[in-house]
């Protein structure tokens, strides 16, 4: 463990910004929300702001991403096809517990089974991964109910624990080992271990007080979902209030579903083109020519929670699909995030 | 930094977002969180117009029709060009169609030119019709020609009403603050013969024959007399013509009313009780394309009016607009009844105030819309078109015709092939420019990427062309026109760059007395007068009963659909949005027709079975959708499926034009 | 031995059309071959897998594969449905399209050595079957009785002729057509598939079915073999999704807990029945 004062954390960013392209949380000079972006100016990383809306997910699976391109010439009926590289490595400072938690499911995911998806693969070989401890709970978390925070365990290059006067540094592989010793961090002596732990523990502690917006307790949930066992009354009530927006699964963490398109560009060329999509739009399953295996917008409800919270479903993560961001909560129309769903998958259990 | 405050220019929510910047180019976009009307929230449209801002097919060039081919030109060529051509054309000979998409500085400036320039006030937007009678209605009304309350305040919300549309489709930011105040305690209605997603969201739902919402309004009215929560005292002091009103009202008899509306009267009188009962109230109709009819917002305002609601907190008559920019394009003038500034074009006193702030005499003679020229009028030969969406191909025939045609577009499009020049026009998000949303909130919205190289600004185009007629005109910027508008519309009189850029919209009226503008009417700067707006027409059921039987026993209703609704140009260059609207024609691809489970069970169909419409004028063929949605005896086909617009519907263009109200008595024949 | 299949993942290799014919209306089937000669020599398959191809300037669909993986011609019979099958018709010989896979399961041969074979097949359903058969006539010692029963709404709409007239004139090997409606000059039954699968006399313990068609044939035809004793583990058929990428990646293709696109598209019906959404 290693310790970073306040006033030394501009050393590791300006020494990180010679490597990679630096992407953390700022603050909206309007509305002073907190918007995980790209810094160009490194002045305006907030370690201190709260978990931005926005999860870091998009700098490795971005919203929109051409993934190939090619030109077919008619005349001469030849194809030329070349893959989109992506060279810039990126450093994501400042990732909190719950948005780490996440590209490792991500990771768990693309990288795992049976194929390794090359084009994520590709963004991320070239991260470096600096978490940061939530010391207080925000109002919307309740990673402690999911099991992916408030501090990161596993997965990051450096984690940041802030004490009131500086960064409690713990190191995560050979990459952060290099930075620290680079800029000449000092060991941060022998109790730094238990120290940490004690803010985490506090932290954890404090959620009943600070953490107010959302109580998602789960594990019933997840068993009822597993089995099925949920009357479809308690998703036609669901599925009403949905508004068809995909925003529950834009701003997950976890989700990873992505469309594919062939745009024309001008020039003659096409780029293949790889979005972000969503199990809760009716045209996602659609075949081409008469047949919608899943039609009703209660199915299509269904089939996502599914996706985040069954056993079943969870051997794609090896944990639940919910990281307890509680994102999707704040951006949903209709008022069913997840840990509304849960309350009333749980309310149709206890009878309440 | 990559992500870039912005607002959204689909719907006339006006919802602020996040755009992706990366090389010059929009590459994603998220909701903007803190934004005091969306609060972070984005619908499935909102949430894909980065890839509407990827398309390359674009118009990057000024182009003059040369045979059946357009040869790209210089702006210099372009502007002399169309200069040499357009002097020859004046006052009745010229129509001027404005872009609802376009900020307040393009309309403005389109208005001055076509009236200022062209001598012309045949000045319109094309989904004017619904918005434009609604200002006049409340003008008349209550002095206040747009929404009275304020959507931020929505929350706090006792009473909601959502009458016509389908609001969770058309805006549904909108709709989803309208359900979060129903899930923290407020009461909410809606009145639709559709079982629209509100209608499922909302605590009662009436039902009416389509073609008798104003009459179902206009018995909601006679209720609250009937039950006696008419305070009288408050009638004679605050509204003119209150006598003659009740008179009117004492005519309707709920009985007769249920029987046509096919309401049952207790939930009439129940509804008048609610909406009596709240401290205060939300009414929320549509305006644009699919609009009320007249009698119904006038009966709605009525009704507000007589239930004493108007000037109160957390309220308000709420016109929705479908367009981005719909508001601001009337608040600008863009219209034949309205001068910038709502001012009246049929008095003197509005000409005279706008020739002295212009400084050029100006032409009287009454203006008609665009759409209407097109049908009407035998001497239109001119014809000025900013980024239109496709529906005016309705027209072509018509268009063919014309002398000289003038679009001004961003995007590719069919009625570009039809122009005689061609100017490109920037992307929105390419240049400053403001846009008014619904609740009167006037947002800046700053450029975040250059423009493809050469394309010059709509407003630059329109100065220059100003200028090769002989009226030089000497803005530098998109903001110096916003210093003008703040001069010549009084609503705006407090607005600058300066103030905007620095927070998330303003309401008009921003003013000396609103310095940080105006979240909802208040009854005493209205003059405290109000006028109930009705006419006394003989026979008030005639249409009504007409209808019912004979030889086309159906009711058909043409609605719009969430992911396309009419703007086909916009919707088709993402994929998503796309898709979306695609899937209902994969499974229906000749379009569809829907009917409700008791007709489809009485006429033997099958869902998916091909049907004939057959209507006075025209038939088409169409699959069956069986929807428990519909009610019997009405059937429903979206509006979206061109060749029903071209064709079939062609027929009943102007008719359809007028409003959602309007139906169409059809018969329906199974096809063997 | 079979050697370990390396499948096309991310860049579409380029094949060149070579032939194109019209195989029934709105369908046609496009042979293919690599432009690599290295990829062409390496790309094997299973039978029952599928492919990615690109139609260049369109976009891409998944499409099954009917050849053989042993001396066969390498093609894909495709209808025109959407906008990119649509494209891809349009495509003269010479022409080039873009393939990525093979990408499935595909049919397990081994597991079912020795057994009774029924395939039934309706319309082009016969597509994703063609492989398997043309196999197991390969290996026609290693399996029992070897059937086919196939129907279609008219003559006209049965699929590969010219196969299927090999096929009738082969040994050890019992075909069945019927199409929906009396034709002049037709020759087989009249009437639908299930009708044909009831008239059957097979012994159930010893048989496996393979069985594709429209849901409603599909449907009938499962009631007629489980009638007959045929356990839901022996009846194999292959499932159709929307898919975008073949790698497990895209989510189009879930159902329930599983993945068509790595998981299928070969499954049991005994799978089927278990994955709760409509086939």
């Amino acid at each position: 463990m290693y310790w970073l004062s306040g006033d030394k954390v501009s050393l590791l960013v300006d020494r990180l910004a010679e490597d990679y392209a630096v992407y953390g949380p700022r603050r909206d000079e309007v509305s002073g929300e907190v918007i995980f972006d790209r810094l160009n100016l490194l002045s305006r990383l907030d370690l201190q702001a709260a978990i931005p809306y926005n999860p870091p997910k998009y700098v490795l699976f971005p919203q929109y991403e051409e993934i190939i391109k090619y030109l077919y010439e008619r005349q001469s009926r030849k194809v030329t096809i070349e893959k989109i590289d992506k060279l810039q490595p990126k450093a994501l400072i400042g990732l909190r517990a719950c948005d780490l938690t996440g590209i490792l499911c991500l990771d768990r995911f693309f990288l795992g089974q049976e194929f390794v998806d090359e084009v994520y693969l590709e963004h991320r070989q070239k991260l470096f991964l600096i978490s940061n401890t939530c010391v207080r709970p925000f109002p919307q978390c309740f990673c402690v109910c999911t099991d992916s925070g408030p501090a990161a365990r596993e997965g990051f290059d450096l984690d940041l624990t802030f004490t009131g006067q500086g960064y409690l540094v713990l190191v995560g592989s050979r990459k952060g080992q290099r930075l620290v010793e680079e800029i000449g961090l000092q060991e941060a002596g022998p109790e730094a271990m238990a120290r940490r732990k004690k803010i985490i523990d506090e932290s954890v502690s404090s959620f009943d007080n600070f953490a107010l917006e959302n109580k998602a307790w789960i594990s019933r949930a997840t068993n009822r979902l597993t089995t099925g066992f949920i009357k479809p009354e308690v998703w036609e009530y669901i599925g009403n209030q949905c508004f068809e927006c995909g925003a529950c699964s834009f701003v997950c963490p976890t989700c990873s579903c992505f469309n594919v398109e062939d745009v024309n560009r001008m020039g003659g060329a096409t780029d293949r083109v790889r979005t972000w999509d969503s199990c809760s739009f009716e045209g996602y399953t659609k075949m081409a020519g008469d047949h919608n295996p899943r039609k009703p917008v209660e199915d299509r409800r269904n089939k996502r929670f599914f996706c985040k919270l069954s056993y079943s479903q969870s051997k794609k993560y090896l944990r639940p699909g919910c990281v307890g961001c509680g994102r999707c909560a704040r951006v949903c129309p209709g008022d069913i995030g997840l840990p509304n769903v849960v309350t009333y998958i749980r309310r149709e259990i206890t009878g309440e | 930094m990559s992500y870039y405050r912005g607002i959204c220019n689909f719907c006339g929510t006006g919802c602020g977002h996040l755009l992706q910047v990366e090389n010059n180019r929009v590459r994603g976009v998220y909701p903007l969180p803190g934004h005091p009307l969306s609060r972070g929230r984005l619908c499935v449209r909102g949430w894909h117009i980065h890839e509407l801002l990827q398309t390359e097919e674009r118009i990057t060039r000024p182009m003059i029709k040369e045979g059946d081919s357009f040869r790209p030109v210089s702006y210099e060529e372009a502007i002399e060009f169309t200069a040499s051509r357009l002097k020859n054309f004046r006052g009745r000979e010229v129509a001027c169609l404005g872009s609802p998409r376009a900020s307040n500085e393009e309309n403005y400036l389109f208005g001055k030119f076509a009236r200022a320039v062209m001598k012309s006030n045949n000045l319109s937007l094309t989904s004017d019709a619904g918005l434009e009678e609604s200002a006049r209605i409340l003008l008349e009304g209550c002095g206040f020609p747009a929404m009275t309350g304020s959507l931020s305040e929505l929350r706090q919300a006792e009473f909601i009403m959502v009458v016509g549309g389908d609001l969770t489709k058309q805006n549904p930011i909108i709709a989803s603050e309208i359900h979060f105040a129903r899930r923290s305690g407020a009461f909410l209605a809606t009145i639709s013969p559709r079982k629209t997603q509100m209608a499922r969201l909302s605590q009662k739902h009436l039902r009416p024959n389509p073609g008798t919402i104003w009459l179902l309004l206009e018995a909601l009215a006679r209720a609250l007399q009937t039950e006696g929560l008419v305070k009288a005292d408050y009638l004679d002091d605050k509204i003119e013509n209150a006598r003659q009103y009740l008179e009117y009202l004492d005519s309707l008899h709920l009985k007769q009313v249920s029987e046509l509306t096919g309401v049952e009267e207790q939930e009439i009188i129940l509804l008048a009780r609610k909406f009596y009962e709240s401290e205060s109230a939300y009414v929320f109709y549509p305006v644009g394309i699919q609009s009320l009819d007249r009698r119904s917002m006038s009966a709605l305002l009525n009704l507000f009016l007589l239930a004493g609601k108007p000037g109160r907190p957390a309220g308000g008559l709420c016109p929705v607009t479908g367009i981005s920019n719909l508001l601001g394009s009337l608040d600008m003038g863009v219209s034949p009844a309205f001068l910038p500034g709502y001012f009246p074009a049929d008095k003197e006193i509005s000409w005279k105030r706008l020739e002295e702030l212009w400084q050029v005499s100006l032409d009287r003679t009454p203006g008609q819309s665009a759409g209407s020229c097109l049908l009407e009028n035998q001497s239109l030969r001119a014809l000025l078109v900013v980024d239109h969406d496709e529906e005016i191909i309705r027209h072509i025939n018509r268009i063919k015709e014309l002398d000289f045609v003038v679009y001004f577009g961003a995007y590719q499009n069919a009625f570009a092939g039809l122009a005689s020049v061609v100017f490109p026009r920037l992307s929105y998000v390419e240049e400053d420019g403001t846009y008014t949303n619904s609740e009167r909130r006037v947002q800046l919205s700053q450029k975040k990427v250059e423009p493809p190289a050469g394309i010059r600004p709509l407003w630059e185009t329109l100065s220059r062309l100003a200028g090769a007629l002989g009226q030089p005109w000497p803005y530098k910027s998109a903001e110096d026109i916003m210093a003008e508008i703040s001069r010549v519309v009084p609503q705006y009189s407090g607005l600058s760059y300066e103030k905007l850029r620095a927070s998330p919209g303003i309401k008009w009226p921003v003013d000396d007395l609103h310095l940080s503008g105006t979240e909802y009417l208040l009854a005493e700067e209205a003059g405290c007068r109000f006028r109930f707006v009705f006419d006394r027409s003989p026979d008030r059921f005639q249409n009504i009963s007409s209808v019912n039987e004979g030889r086309f026993p159906f009711k058909l209703v043409v609605g719009r659909s969430n992911y396309f609704w009419h703007q086909n140009s916009v919707m088709k260059r993402t994929f998503i949005p796309k898709r979306e609207y695609n899937a209902l024609l994969l499974l229906y691809p000749k379009g569809f027709v829907e009917i409700s489970e008791e007709d489809a069970r009485a006429l033997g169909l099958r869902e998916k079975q091909p049907v004939r419409i057959i209507s006075e004028a025209a038939e088409i063929k169409l699959a069956a959708r069986i929807s428990p949605d519909i009610l019997p005896g009405m059937l429903y086909i979206p509006y979206f499926i061109e060749e029903m617009i071209s064709g079939f519907l062609h027929h009943q263009a102007s008719d359809l034009e007028k409003n959602e109200e309007f139906f169409l008595p059809v018969r329906l024949e199974k096809v063997e | 031995m079979e050697k370990k299949l390396v499948p096309i993942i991310t860049v579409p290799e380029v094949a060149t059309v070579t032939d194109i014919r019209e195989e029934i209306a709105e369908v046609r089937t496009f042979y293919f071959t690599f432009d690599r000669p290295e990829i062409e020599q390496a790309f094997k398959i299973r039978s029952g897998q599928f492919i990615m191809c690109t139609v260049f300037g369109a976009g891409e669909f998944a499409v099954s594969l009917p050849f053989s993986p042993e001396n066969d011609r390498k093609h894909i019979s495709v209808r025109k449905v959407g906008r990119v099958t649509s494209a891809l018709h349009e495509l003269q010989p010479g022409d080039r399209i873009g393939i990525r896979g093979p990408f499935g399961n595909g049919f397990p041969f081994e597991e079912i050595k020795g057994k009774n074979l029924v395939y039934v097949a309706g319309g082009i359903g016969l597509i994703p079957l063609r492989s398997s058969i043309i196999h197991v006539l390969q290996h026609r010692s290693d399996f029992g009785r070897l059937i086919l029963v196939y129907g279609a709404r008219t003559s006209r709409d049965l699929m590969y002729k010219d196969s299927i007239r090999e096929w009738q004139a082969t040994r050890d090997f019992e075909t069945y057509f019927t199409i929906d409606r009396p034709e002049p000059g037709w020759n087989g039954q009249v009437g639908f598939v299930n009708q044909l699968v009831a008239g059957l006399s097979l012994p159930a313990e010893n048989t496996v079915a393979f069985v594709c068609g429209p849901p409603v044939m599909f449907n009938a035809v499962i009631r007629e073999l489980k009638l007959k004793g045929i356990k839901e583990q022996n009846i194999y058929s292959t499932l159709e999704r929307h898919m975008k990428c073949g790698l497990g990646k895209c989510q189009h293709c879930a159902i329930g807990r599983t993945l068509v696109c790595v998981d299928g598209p070969v499954y049991t019906y005994k799978q089927i029945r278990t994955l709760g959404e409509q086939i």
